[in-house]
């Protein structure tokens, strides 16, 4: 890796004379990279002005995406030579590539590919995954469940729609169950075992305010500690009336930390235009999609979609290219085949590079 | 030698402390503590020990083995009595011997060792030991308990109820008959009668499922399904309101039939899921189902007589009379002999009448030996009451009934008051007593103070508990008499009392004020006077001299505009009257500011510097010589400006004046000096994360421009030469700037007109937005780049602020980038804002911008923790964490920041709490220290409590007697100078040797200042301070929050905790955020009022942690300090 392409990517901040525990800050001036839960971080310090400058990061990016054809059918099979993935125009090299629930392959330089060793271990915290997973193997879901008054009539039936859905998850895929009215609850953490997430979905205590945003951005937050692909499937009512954060910035929370986000909801769509508007937003800028369903059928078959949604994603993983941008990245994803031309491609638009020391 | 490293295992003196709790506090814990960092502090402990080991191993010196004795007691580490005692056994000094052993036997008498206490016992009297004369007596049969049943599992039905499990068995109907009486019935419209809630309706359908699961079990308890297709099957699942759906074996799935049972059924907690899994299985399903037995007071029959029922079930009768419920509170509140008089006194039907004044009222009532413990002389209460003290029983309930409840309200108000202090002595004088009494009750008695759900008393427990007597005996008056007549006779603002008008022109003593606001005391409205009279007495509370008349005239009349501005005065007592006179014409002078923006930076830049300039006295940055004169001199420039570049200026030199008062660095760049004072040097990638890294994350997240930058821009295009680095530095602030906006752009329209953005904020954020750097380069010998800058510094400045009292995970400020910016400093033209108290504004989805705060920035820290609060999740299911108190315990952390808090008085704090640990210890081997210790403990703690430590002491119990007092209660008790007649312990012989080393640093005031809490509402100030009051109840318009100011033991005891764990004193700033956070987390609480669970949670979480450090499996010991 070309450590002085890295100087580019940075400019001074001038906020920090930092002294690392144990490290002069000149020692910290070298660039550092720090290889974690399969992604990695740059660090830099530079001297300026009399002021020392950390500039920092820009981890390994998860790109999840479907590729559809004219009929809006799911289009399986393409290779990960079949794809062109461009940040700001600048192509990408992808580092891996999955498509489903299958294990990611490690892609060569001539576009070949190749089974990876797996020696990552989960990370820690409230929203870690069991440390026995596999987490490059299928999809970490987080089911975000609404027990806010505002569900109080549906609660059951939705608890219902819910399990039927975790039974039915492939078997590579990990699951999490958080409820949420005023707080959130992590109900049942991450893992691979559908009872014990049944068993947790159960025992929800019904609550009382709605605070969705601020649950889903805790939400996500905790799926940003995991490795590997994960989404977020929010089932709720739609009302918000306690949340401090608005549904944009947790949009670009999900956008940047590269988490699709599935909604469904238990309105009429057109019962509240608002709540629906912003639901489809914050899906489709993230690669997820929102469903409208009021009744318990209609949540059965949205949870149906979505479940075919994972199953035929593809991911491709990459590190990005030196871009001088830290604002928003546009992600474009081109399919070279000829047929490619008539598919459509189901990707979030892009991200903003995260901040740091 | 390699140490095993574990703590000393102690039996729970609780029985929430399941390890399905613990391991999801120590998730939690994990995520902010970080466990690498605890693993550090182990292993420097694990060194020190294995250093004193060795040395006591290879010496035989008294003072080798002392040492090592010493910090196993210390850091509760196993083996500590066996050290005592082989220290003893080497020791030549008769007195330290005396103590040795004297430790050893507090050890045995807390570990409930009995033959070990008996053997340590006959050696400490043998070495000269005369205390520890007698055991305490054995317990007698003193329950007053009775059993009787709830339907089904007790978890299921708490699960229904909000009740918390963690509760002991005693407090269980306690806790539902509050839950009851504040959320089981609503009044109807129009109409006096009540209605149950859909809490009730929900909790009574329950019960009749249980019932029906309870027949099903039979009387084997036990509900068998013996396979999929019995026909036991259906019934069950009727029951339950669920079906089968797919025939018997693996397609079997169970879907809902009947949503009411089946609501009930997941919402109680039914094993419905190992139920679904038997049956896919076609496995025999087998569950114990019986009806659960739960103490209650009395008999059940008694509380059925109470409302006329021969026969009935007492838990239906319960739920359906909230009356029972209300006189079960006020006699679950009295201590036995109280309670039994009070029984004997009167039926059950009459108590009943009174049950709501007994309730809010009844717990200070003691009864000794047939009489009355009155507060001061029984001959004034006799008079107020119609009935003698000496008859206690009949003088409460006349005390009861009279006044429809004001009577019983003033006597409880008085009865908190330390009997000791000033006030209360004042207050008992005969004929004031009664004087005031009179005035408060009024002629209109009704409604009575207790009818609320709240009690309504609010202000007369404030007046009482913040009333100051001067040195002449006399109640303290801010300003003079006079001040206060005219504030009554021209009352500037709205309409005060028309009789208490007429009467102050005759007021001619202090008394006469006191009579007008004890009477004022009754009222909801109209009580402004009260309101300024005890924020004038907090500001006046600390000056060294008295404010002046006129001053106080002056904060009297302003009081309703800038009320909230006077916390800056109470908090530093050192300002001088023309400083305060200088803050006070800043609001007039900025009025002068036509233009609404350029008005908003100059309001926001002040006070952000004031702000500041707090934070920086508060934390001893700014010598008190200089605080005057650098709060005069911060103002001054802000006094004329008027033009945006005077007010960049007017700022920029705020920015200089702080740095020089503060003694800054000298060097570094105007930010990171900034960021080194407030908040210290940021430390990188510590575990956990430093408050300087904090600082600077949260800052950048705000997308903030730094004061170089800005300072830099301003100075270069003002002399037209540029400066491309700092220009481009801008720019490029600006274009992530830019691209939070950019978010906002997708907005459909009816979001937007639904945007709850202030119109000012977007303004601001606007003028923001158009900055054309390019124009500014080009003209700058025509434009002034300070202008143009002055938006930025006000955000910067402010920005400042909102960091520095972020919450821990401050979740807003990292994902709102424009949550500073949007701060509304304006508000509407009728209701302006610049110097109104800080507001929350914009919660819920409509207001798509996300949260705001409006107004000043005087309540800044509580407002900012109030909007926080939502973001912290509990460890358990259904744990009521209430809006109110959560706000007001993380201001706790995010203002005191312990900086300077040296070891030693670190040390000293934690010994205080094991001195007042050993003193219960010791009261539980030694009846003479007993009575000293409750009478103690008596000052803090209502009769009943103090009946339950008794018993528990009695019982040879110390942990659960602990479990009963607050870690400020052993504070207070370490402290108590009656105490310190008992013997010597090793905590106090150590508290005496930094009390003669350690001077002032050590004094009640230093000690109040930095382990204290700030009590923006009892005290009208963030400066934060120990005030040792007993515990207070919820107050109608305040709710917990007064409750919660009255809560000081956190910081005291993960101070204890700190010591204990061996965190540097220099590290608290780090490491209590994190344990604030987990404390709240790990609240379950059943009411409002439900202070126990606070404890509790206090104590699951220093289990945690020193669990987590220890890397043990099962540690629980409440009783370490």
């Amino acid at each position: 890796m070309d450590v002085s392409k890295l100087r580019n990517l940075a400019q001074p901040i001038g906020l920090l004379r930092a002294i690392g525990r144990g490290a002069h800050p000149l020692t910290m001036a070298a660039l550092a990279v720090i290889v974690a839960g399969g992604g990695f971080t740059w660090l830099r310090a530079q001297q300026d002005q009399g002021t020392t400058t950390f500039r920092v990061k820009v981890d390994m990016v998860v790109l999840g995406f479907q590729v559809l054809d004219a009929r809006g059918h799911y289009v399986n099979g393409l290779k990960p030579k079949d794809f062109r993935v461009t940040e700001d125009g600048i192509p990408q090299k992808p580092a891996t590539f999955a498509e489903g629930s299958r294990p990611p392959v490690q892609v060569l330089e001539n576009g070949e590919t190749r089974p990876i060793p797996r020696t990552e271990t989960a990370s820690g915290g409230p929203g870690a995954v069991d440390a026995k997973i596999d987490p490059f193997s299928g999809t970490n879901v987080f089911v975000l469940f609404d027990t806010s008054n505002y569900m109080y009539r549906g609660f059951v039936y939705a608890s219902d729609a819910i399990t039927d859905f975790i039974r039915g998850l492939d078997r590579a895929d990990s699951i999490a169950v958080y409820t949420y009215s005023r707080n959130l609850n992590r109900a049942v953490l991450l893992n691979r075992d559908r009872g014990e997430a049944i068993a947790g979905l159960r025992k929800a205590v019904a609550g009382d305010d709605s605070a969705l945003y601020n649950c889903l951005l805790l939400t996500l937050r905790d799926a940003a500690k995991v490795t590997g692909r994960k989404v977020v499937i929010v089932f709720s009512n739609g009302p918000d009336n306690a949340s401090m954060v608005a549904p944009d910035d947790v949009r670009a929370v999900a956008e940047d930390e590269g988490i699709p986000i599935y909604v469904i909801s238990t309105n009429e769509v057109n019962k509240d235009p608002v709540s629906s508007g912003i639901f489809r937003r914050i899906s489709g800028a993230t690669g997820g999609k929102s469903y409208f369903a009021k009744t318990w059928q209609k949540q059965v078959e949205a949870f149906e979609n979505i479940r075919e949604d994972l199953g035929n994603s593809y991911t491709v993983t990459y590190y990005p290219q030196p871009n001088p941008n830290e604002g928003f990245r546009k992600i474009t994803i081109e399919i070279l085949t000829e047929e490619g031309k008539k598919y459509r491609v189901r990707a979030r638009p892009g991200y903003r590079p995260q901040r740091g020391f | 030698m390699r140490l095993t490293y574990r703590r000393t295992p102690r039996s729970t003196c609780f029985s929430f402390a399941t390890s399905v709790a613990t391991s999801g506090i120590l998730l939690a814990l994990g995520l902010f503590t970080g466990a690498a960092r605890a693993d550090d502090l182990g292993a420097d402990l694990a060194a020190q020990h294995a250093q004193l080991e060795e040395r006591a191993h290879n010496s035989d010196s008294a003072e080798a083995q002392a040492a090592l004795a010493a910090f196993l007691d210390r850091h509760r580490l196993p083996g500590s009595r066996d050290a005592f005692l082989r220290w003893a056994s080497v020791e030549r000094d008769p007195a330290r011997k005396q103590l040795a052993l004297r430790q050893a036997v507090l050890e045995d008498a807390l570990d409930r060792k009995t033959e070990q206490l008996d053997d340590d016992l006959k050696a400490y009297r043998a070495a000269g030991g005369s205390d520890f004369t007698g055991r305490a007596r054995r317990p007698e049969d003193v329950s007053v308990y009775s059993a009787t049943t709830i339907p089904g599992p007790l978890s299921s039905f708490a699960r229904m109820a909000a009740l918390s499990p963690d509760s002991a068995p005693e407090d269980l109907l306690l806790a539902l008959a509050r839950n009851v009486v504040t959320n089981g019935y609503q009044a109807v419209a129009a109409n006096e009668a009540l209605e149950p809630t859909e809490y009730l309706k929900l909790l009574i359908r329950y019960v009749g499922q249980a019932r029906e699961l309870e027949q099903m079990a039979g009387t084997a308890h036990k509900i068998v399904i013996p396979s999929c297709d019995s026909g036991e099957t259906g019934e069950l699942l009727k029951v339950l309101g669920y079906r089968m759906r797919g025939s018997c074996g693996t397609d079997v799935v169970l879907e809902t039939v009947n949503p009411t049972k089946a609501f009930l059924t997941v919402d109680s907690g039914f094993p419905l899921s190992q139920l679904e899994q038997d049956l896919r299985a076609n496995r025999r399903f087998e569950l114990p189902y019986a009806p659960t037995s739960i103490p209650v007071l009395y008999t059940a029959d008694y509380w059925l007589g109470a409302v006329g029922r021969d026969k009935g079930n007492f838990i239906d009768a319960f739920l359906s009379e909230p009356s029972i419920c209300r006189l079960y509170l006020g006699l679950a509140k009295l201590d036995r002999p109280t309670a039994a008089a009070m029984r004997k006194q009167a039926t059950a039907q009459k108590l009943k009448i009174y049950a709501h004044v007994l309730d809010f009222y009844g717990s200070m009532f003691e009864i000794r030996n047939g009489a009355a413990v009155v507060p001061g002389s029984p001959k004034a209460w006799e008079s107020l009451a119609g009935a003698s003290p000496s008859n206690g029983a009949a003088f409460y309930e006349k005390l009861l009934a009279t006044d429809d409840g004001w009577l019983a309200s003033y006597y409880d108000a008085i009865a908190r008051l330390n009997p000791n202090s000033p006030t209360t002595r004042y207050l008992l004088e005969p004929e004031r007593l009664k004087r005031f009494y009179y005035a408060l009750k009024g002629k209109v008695t009704t409604p009575g103070p207790a009818r609320p759900v709240f009690r309504s008393s609010t202000d007369l427990m404030l007046l009482t508990t913040g009333l100051r007597i001067d040195p002449s005996g006399q109640p303290h008056i801010p300003g003079n008499l006079e001040v206060w007549r005219t504030l009554f006779i021209k009352h500037p603002h709205g309409k005060y009392d028309g009789k208490l008008t007429r009467a102050a022109s005759s007021w001619r003593t202090p008394d006469d004020v006191l009579e007008a606001l004890f009477a004022l005391c009754r009222k909801v409205v109209e009580n402004e006077p009260l309101k300024i009279f005890l924020a004038l007495n907090d500001v006046d509370r600390r000056r060294p001299n008295p404010m002046s008349p006129a001053l106080a005239q002056r904060l009297a009349s302003g009081y309703r505009s800038g009320a909230s501005q006077y916390q800056i005065f109470a908090g530093l007592p050192l300002l001088s009257e023309e400083s305060i006179d200088k803050y006070l014409d800043l609001e007039p002078a900025l009025n002068g500011i036509h233009d609404n923006l350029n008005r908003a930076d100059s309001v926001g830049s002040v006070q952000a510097l004031v702000g500041m300039f707090q934070i920086l006295c508060r934390q001893g940055a700014i010598a008190p010589s200089d605080q005057d004169r650098t709060f005069s001199a911060l103002l001054d420039p802000f006094l004329k400006a008027r033009q945006p570049p005077e007010i960049f200026d007017a700022a920029r030199a705020g920015v200089n004046l702080l740095f020089t008062a503060a003694h800054a660095p000298g060097a570094g760049s105007s930010q990171d000096r900034m960021v080194e004072v407030l908040a210290g040097l940021p430390v990188v990638n510590a575990t956990p994360p430093s408050p300087g890294e904090n600082f600077v994350r949260i800052f950048d997240a705000q997308r903030l421009i730094p004061l170089d930058t800005l300072f830099a821009v301003a100075d270069r295009l003002g002399k037209s030469t540029g400066d491309t680095k700092a220009i481009a530095n801008l720019n490029s602030q600006l274009a992530r700037f830019e691209d939070v906006q950019s978010l906002r752009s997708s907005l459909s329209s009816a979001e937007k007109n639904l945007l709850a953005l202030g119109y000012w904020s977007e303004r601001h954020i606007e003028q923001e937005r158009k900055l054309n750097l390019d124009s500014l380069v080009k003209n700058a010998d025509k434009k002034d780049a300070r202008g143009a800058m002055l938006p930025f510094l006000r955000d910067t400045l402010v920005g400042l602020l909102y960091v520095y009292y972020a919450p821990p995970g401050a979740q807003i400020l990292l994902t709102n980038p424009l949550f500073v910016r949007n701060h509304d400093f304006i508000g509407t033209q009728s209701l302006p804002m610049a110097w109104h108290a800080t507001e929350l504004a914009g919660s819920g989805w409509p207001a798509s911008a996300g949260g705001r705060l409006m107004g000043s920035l005087g309540g800044l820290p509580y407002i900012l923790a109030e909007a926080e609060q939502n973001f912290l999740t509990p460890t358990r299911e259904q744990a009521l964490i209430w809006g109110d108190l959560v706000p007001q315990m993380i201001v706790n952390v995010t203002v005191p920041r312990w900086r300077n808090i040296t070891p030693e008085q670190m040390r000293y704090v934690a010994l205080q709490l094991r001195r007042g640990r050993d003193l219960v210890v010791a009261a539980a081997i030694d009846p003479a220290v007993e009575d000293q210790v409750l009478a103690s403990l008596g000052h803090f703690a209502p009769p009943a409590r103090v009946e339950h430590v008794a018993d528990k002491l009695a019982a040879g119990d110390v942990l659960a007697a602990m479990s009963e007092i607050l870690p400020s209660e052993l504070f207070e008790l370490g402290g108590d100078p009656a105490l310190r007649t008992v013997a010597p312990d090793l905590a106090s012989a150590e508290i005496a040797q930094l009390e003669a080393t350690g001077g002032a640093s050590l004094d009640r005031a230093h000690i109040s200042l930095l382990f204290g809490t700030p009590k923006p509402t009892l005290t009208h100030s963030f400066q934060p301070e120990l005030l040792s009051l007993r515990t207070f109840p919820t107050l109608m318009g305040y709710s917990s929050r007064i409750l919660a100011e009255t809560w000081e033991s956190n910081n005291l005891y993960y101070a204890a905790l700190a010591d204990e764990l061996g965190v540097p004193a220099s590290q608290l700033d780090s490491y209590v955020p994190a344990w604030t956070r987990a404390t709240i987390e790990n609240i379950f609480a059943t009411h409002l009022e439900d202070w126990p669970a606070l404890l509790r949670s206090l104590h699951t979480t220093g289990d945690a942690i020193r669990q987590q450090q220890s890397g043990q499996r099962a540690v629980s010991n409440t009783g370490s300090f």
